[in-house]
């Protein structure tokens, strides 16, 4: 609790909150400012959220600008399909909140590369292609593996966000192929 | 002896540089997999970098870099990595000192294909030595 007289401060969840008591207002007033700051507070987060997937799109979008052209590799690269772009986005909507977003690359073959890189030694990486199953895979020290799975365009694949999240936040469990 | 000068047979110990044309490729200084993964005709085509000073593999970069195209930079990977991950290097002239990365995977499905080609890339993008383009 604060020493200074015209604050007071209130635990919750998410850290101590400040924010002044003025005379004459009942405690009922106060705890609806509290939920109130609550409420943005929550907001807020749903907002940081949106826009770090708002730029994962707005990345995928200049990939598919920059990779529309045949060669756009210096050789034969197919551009970009734009089915595989809109399945790549639906995944990246998809995606669940507190995981990693990816970093997004064309591949030759029209297909979009969505990578969670953290470093060169523990990588995983997602093809997504115009059909409805995606291919992954994976390096974590000296195990390595891969994959198909389905994307029904709504729900991220569950053995995807579970590599994923093994990469950056397990380091003791190595992935294993299913 | 080829009409670059160069030896037939691609040696394990030879520096192979793939040219990278987008940012894209790139993450956190490390070359991403898809670099490396081949093209339609089931080949990656890369250039026999061996002694020669950096000035000379950008000039061949530059030559590739048709249209509007900006040249960011090279994967460089030894042939013997390449090979170590079950692929392999051919010579492939011309143009001089041209090679391809080939027997990558075949299969029936799809995606389990491209997800058996994508852990060879990975394995390749792990060794690689990213250098980038001077302007």
């Amino acid at each position: 609790m604060s020493t200074d007289p015209l604050r007071v401060t209130a635990d919750w969840e998410g850290g101590v909150l400040p924010f002044r008591q003025r005379s004459g207002v009942s405690s009922e007033a106060l705890s609806l400012e509290l939920a109130l700051q609550r409420l943005m507070a929550a907001t807020e987060g749903t907002q940081a959220w949106f826009g770090a997937k708002a730029e994962a799109i707005a990345s995928l979008r200049d990939v598919e600008a920059e990779c529309a052209d045949i060669g756009w590799d210096g050789a034969d690269a197919q551009p970009v399909d734009n089915a595989a772009a809109r399945r790549a986005e639906a995944l990246i909507r998809a995606w669940p909140d507190d995981v990693r977003l990816p970093e997004v690359a064309a591949e030759p073959d029209g297909a979009i590369s969505l990578d969670w890189v953290r470093s060169r030694h523990r990588v995983f990486s997602v093809s997504v292609g115009p059909r409805d199953r995606l291919a992954y895979a994976w390096i974590d020290g000296a195990d390595r593996g891969h994959g198909a799975v389905g994307f029904d365009g709504e729900t991220a694949p569950p053995r995807i966000v579970d590599g994923v999240r093994r990469l950056f936040v397990d380091r003791d469990a190595p992935l294993r192929a299913r | 002896m080829l009409p670059s000068g160069l030896a037939e047979v691609v040696a394990d110990s030879e520096d192979l540089a793939r040219f990278l044309f987008h940012s894209s490729a790139i993450a956190a200084g490390v070359v991403k997999a898809a670099a490396f993964l081949p093209g339609k005709d089931g080949e990656t085509s890369v250039f026999r970098h061996g002694a020669h000073p950096t000035s000379s593999l950008w000039k061949i970069g530059r030559s590739l870099a048709a249209g509007d195209r900006t040249l960011r930079g090279a994967a460089l990977v030894t042939a013997g990595a390449v090979r170590r991950t079950g692929l392999d290097v051919e010579a492939a002239e011309p143009p001089p000192r041209h090679a391809a990365i080939r027997a990558w995977p075949t299969g029936e499905d799809p995606e389990l294909v491209k997800g058996a080609r994508k852990e060879r890339a990975l394995e390749m993008a792990r060794g690689a030595q990213l250098l980038l383009a001077q302007e």
